[in-house]
């Protein structure tokens, strides 16, 4: 049942019988067959009225510039859908009853990367916490706590690195581990984010300017920390990649590894014996600040000109049934976002889902950052040189030329 | 093939010796010529001049978008990122056409000597061109970032025990390399072409006068071959400076942003919402790449060379 | 017509008259020259560059995850995995792909081969007008156009014409490649004499019936050239098939196999296991035509 199987089923589908074909679009690697198996399969078989056909490889923006979108779009909500809400080429489902489910703290998460008054063109359906994963027999084996401050971060670094154990094990080759991991968790556990954020595109066009609002003013003492945490990890840093990473950590080469869920799976492929935890990573030296990285892994949208617009919606409300949309989180290790969502079972996130459901928890200063400036490039230059002022100016150069551009 | 081959004493097709305008053209050829270059218009002319249109407008590829004039432009030139792509994509193509023709020139040379198996051998050197460069980059980031740090530890060669694709300034040696191992075989292919149509009883001659292989490949070889030479390297030049697979599957872009193309840049554009602005680039692009053939064609013209 | 005697006869199988030829391609006769040792050896040990890598490929996707992950790569697989074989064919619903794949380098081939070769022609017999010169330099010219310059637009007139699929691939293939092509072929057909059309049309022959009965056959080694070159960009092209299909049941194998190369999929071996069921047929392919490649490429260059 590979991941274009449902193709033939679908050329069969649209003809006979009056069944609608729908164009799902999921291209999540890890979870194509999981859908495939578990979702899309029962669903078909459940009723004879829609039939789901499966896309992973499309181009999303091909596919809108083409002006034949997608039915209903399942994917990770990053910038590059951000642009579609700022954009409006989204239908608003706020209508919806499941829309009344979602957390509001959880819908304002879409907002805050683009237009706020069109939060609900989006909606989210899997979150995941990110936060350090530990190697639990390690931290036993030397008398370390999990740490929940800063100071005691360091200590626990101090520890492993007197007994030759590399504290951090970082890939520095694939800059987006830099900016998921470090500058995302040491930025969001020291600053309000998403009012950084919105601060500075009140700014305009003088955002990034030291007169107004800037990655200087704020992130210096981020990038401070982050450079203090540098030295603490593994010299071949530079040329491991992330699939290094995880056999790596795996191996038992890394008391501590900064990566979201998505890397226990690969972990435990990789050594199913070894114990895993995760902790927010702490910023400051106050146990009250500590938060965990969520992104929302998973959300849904309707396209304006898709074709089946009603049908999409039908087989979204399937989707977010609580026994499809609960199981679904429960097995890859993430987080439903509605109110009375299940408490997180798995010992290895448990405890940052404690987090998440306190509401404590923010988006990655990195994710907000669009693609026109490479800032995980730049990080990737800012660990290896250790120059946290050029990284800043960049930052704010690059910022203040896309403004000046953008919003003229 | 090309003007070369006037040594080997063919006659060129010989144009119609009638009053040239007043007869009427036969229109089979017509047929021959204008389907190609109607479609061609159609569906490559026609959207590249829409393309170039979008760089005066601030359009994603979809939704609303509207007029900002030359803004685009302007941006471009205070923007330190794009400036660098083309200053790293041109030095390294700069680099990469000499070390391709060079390489590509001495295996022809050498495929086309008294060798044994030449047929395997030849067979052999054509197979970087048949895998495509995503395969390509991704089998060479392995070797460069694992492999060959292992062997150079395992050695003692410090200097190579790290990964050279993670040092800044090493870095664009490993894409050079990797560039170069894909272009030779197309390269060689033209040459030995070339090669081949030198008549022998030339070398002969030269052999019964005493003269040395170096005089031998000075004198008749490079001569007979620069028409080759020049269509390989204006090509060649064009080709690298659109150089993209490669780069993204070996550093993308990295470490840090000194690996950066021109054509990766061009494409963040896509799905960046960034379009407009990267496709002011792509016109910039378009006149420097012409810029520079044009300016290749006039260098050779100097030298009196015709193709 | 004298037939200049160049290297390449040297090597030639030759058949000693009255003996019927043999269906069979007979061993190579020794070569008649002093065979220079140094350099052969010179040679092999330089194609360790090129035969290195492609060990390396194809051992990869022979291990199991856990042998890939350590090492220098290079350690032989051992037990040997298929099973990443039948994980990438079912993954990528390989079979499907190798016919899209399969048809849009058919077509592309041929109508390069047909159509650049008329126009090529078409050109040469007709230098001496405007148009004809004139829309040589525009095809030429546009050859500088880069690809991303025309993709967008591009995707919106295909959906416009209705070809978002791989038959509006395999044209925008055609295209590219028309170029490049033309001038390989006008190259080729300076070699030309005059004498042989001019012959040709005295004794009655139309133009058409002269390009297909003359000229085809002459240009039957660059033909060999340019189709490899077309098949090889047609069938490891990315971006095209990407881009302007639609319909994911009907993309290509490079698109199909993109899959493995997101940034959260750790199945190194999976992913070499379906680059070499995709490089297979290029290397088949090659091998096939390399031997009319190299032969054509010399028989063009006998003047005979």
């Amino acid at each position: 049942m590979g991941a274009l199987a449902a193709g033939p089923l679908s050329a069969c589908g649209s003809g006979g019988g009056g069944r609608t074909t729908l164009r799902f679009y999921q291209s999540k690697p890890e979870v194509i067959g999981y859908f495939d198996e578990n979702i899309i399969a029962p669903f078909n078989q459940s009723q004879s009225d829609i039939v789901v056909t499966h896309d992973a490889t499309s181009s999303l923006v091909a596919s809108l510039v083409r002006e034949a979108p997608h039915d209903l779009v399942c994917n990770n909500y990053n910038l590059e859908p951000g642009t579609f809400v700022a954009r409006d080429v989204l239908t608003d489902l706020g209508d919806l009853p499941e829309a009344e489910q979602i957390r509001p703290d959880v819908q304002e998460l879409v907002g805050q990367y683009a237009t706020p008054e069109r939060a609900s063109h989006v909606l989210p359906y899997s979150i995941t916490a990110a936060g350090v994963i530990y190697n639990v027999p390690l931290f036993d084996e030397h008398g370390v706590e999990v740490p929940t401050t800063w100071s005691e971060l360091i200590d626990a670094c101090e520890t492993f690195q007197s007994a030759d154990i590399t504290p951090f094990y970082m890939t520095f080759a694939d800059p987006w581990t830099i900016q998921q991991g470090l500058f995302d968790y040491v930025g969001g556990g020291m600053l309000d984010v998403a009012q950084f954020y919105s601060e500075l595109e009140a700014a305009g066009t003088d955002g990034g300017t030291t007169s107004s609002v800037s990655f200087r003013d704020r992130f210096d003492p981020v990038v401070a920390k982050m450079l203090e945490l540098v030295p603490y990890t593994n010299p071949d840093a530079a040329s491991r990649s992330y699939e290094d990473g995880n056999t790596a950590f795996a191996r038992g080469d890394g008391a501590m590894y900064l990566q979201g869920p998505w890397a226990i799976g690969q972990i435990a492929a990789a050594n199913p014996d070894l114990e895993v935890g995760t902790f927010p990573l702490p910023a400051t030296d106050d146990p009250a600040d500590l938060k965990a990285r969520v992104n929302l892994d998973l959300a849904l949208w309707i396209p304006k000109g898709a074709a089946n617009p009603e049908a999409a919606r039908t087989f979204l409300s399937y989707l977010m049934t609580p026994e499809v949309m609960h199981t679904y989180n429960a097995d890859n290790l993430a987080i439903s976002p509605v109110e009375d969502a299940p408490e997180v079972e798995d010992e290895r996130i448990a405890r940052l889902g404690a987090y998440v459901q306190d509401g404590a928890f923010y988006q990655g200063p990195g994710t907000y950052i669009p693609t026109a400036i490479p800032v995980g490039n730049y990080l990737q230059t800012l660990v290896l040189s250790r120059n946290g002022d050029e990284f800043l100016r960049t930052l704010d150069n690059d910022w203040n030329r896309l403004a000046q551009r953008t919003l003229v | 093939m090309t003007a070369t081959s006037e040594a080997a004493t063919t006659s060129r097709v010989a144009a119609p010796s009638a009053d040239q305008g007043r007869r009427k053209v036969d229109p089979t050829y017509l047929v021959m010529l204008l389907p190609p270059v109607v479609l061609f218009t159609i569906f490559i002319t026609l959207p590249g001049i829409v393309g170039m249109f979008y760089s005066i407008t601030d359009y994603a590829g979809y939704g609303d978008w509207k007029f900002i004039g030359l803004t685009n432009y302007q941006a471009i030139f205070s923007d330190p990122r794009i400036l660098g792509a083309y200053t790293f994509t041109i030095g390294f193509s700069f680099v990469t056409v000499i070390l391709v023709n060079a390489v590509a020139l001495a295996l022809a040379i050498g495929l086309n000597a008294k060798i044994k198996f030449k047929k395997g051998l030849r067979g052999t050197f054509v197979l970087p061109m048949v895998i495509s460069g995503i395969v390509i980059a991704y089998v060479f980031n392995y070797l460069f970032s694992t492999s060959l740090p292992t062997i150079a530890a395992a050695l003692g060669i410090d200097a190579l025990a790290g990964s050279i694709l993670a040092n800044p300034s090493l870095a664009w040696i490993g894409v050079v390399i990797v560039t170069a191992w894909q272009a030779v075989p197309g390269a060689m292919i033209i040459y030995l072409a070339g090669l081949l149509a030198i008549p022998t009883d030339v070398y002969e001659a030269a052999d019964v006068d005493g003269a040395s292989s170096w005089r031998k490949f000075t004198a008749i070889t490079l001569p007979l071959m620069v028409g080759y030479v020049v269509i390989n390297t204006i090509l060649g030049f064009k080709n690298f400076l659109n150089a993209y697979d490669i780069i993204v599957g070996l550093t993308n872009g990295g470490p840090g942003t000194s690996t950066f193309s021109i054509a990766m840049t061009i494409f963040t554009g896509f799905t960046s919402g960034d379009y407009a602005y990267q496709m002011a680039n792509a016109v910039l692009f378009f006149i420097v790449t012409i810029a520079i053939s044009l300016f290749q064609l006039e260098l050779i013209r100097r030298r009196g060379v015709s193709l | 017509m004298t037939t200049t005697r160049t290297s390449q006869d040297a090597t030639a199988t030759t058949v000693p008259a009255g003996r019927p030829r043999r269906p069979r391609r007979r061993r190579e006769p020794k070569e008649d020259y002093r065979v220079n040792w140094r350099l052969t050896g010179l040679l092999a040990a330089a194609s360790l560059a090129v035969l290195l890598p492609m060990y390396f490929t194809i051992t990869m996707a022979l291990k199991t995850s856990q042998q890939a992950a350590s090492g220098t790569g290079f350690s032989l697989p051992w037990p040997v995995n298929l099973g990443n074989f039948t994980e990438a064919w079912r993954l990528t619903n390989f079979g499907r792909a190798f016919a899209i794949s399969v048809f849009i380098s058919v077509v592309a081939v041929s109508g390069v081969i047909l159509l650049a070769s008329a126009a090529a022609f078409a050109i040469s017999q007709n230098w001496d007008r405007k148009l004809f010169r004139y829309s040589y330099y525009y095809l030429l010219g546009a050859m500088f156009i880069p690809f991303p310059v025309i993709a967008l637009p591009q995707i919106k007139f295909m959906s416009i014409a209705g070809l978002s699929n791989p038959a509006g691939v395999a044209i925008l293939h055609i295209l590219f490649q028309m170029s490049f092509n033309i001038l390989l072929y006008s190259a080729f057909l300076r070699s030309i004499p005059g004498e042989l059309i001019e012959s040709a049309h005295i004794d009655g022959a139309t133009t058409a019936q002269t390009f297909r009965r003359l000229i085809l056959p002459l240009l039957a080694p660059m033909n060999a050239t340019v189709g490899i070159f077309v098949f090889l960009f047609s069938w490891n092209d990315f971006m095209m098939p990407s881009l302007i299909v639609a319909n994911p049941a009907l993309q290509t194998i490079p698109v199909v196999q993109s899959l493995f190369q997101s940034q959260f999929s750790a199945n190194y071996n999976i992913a070499f296991a379906s680059y070499l069921m995709a490089m297979a047929p290029t290397v088949v392919a090659y091998v096939f035509a390399q031997r009319w490649v190299m032969s054509g490429v010399t028989r063009g260059a006998i003047k005979g």
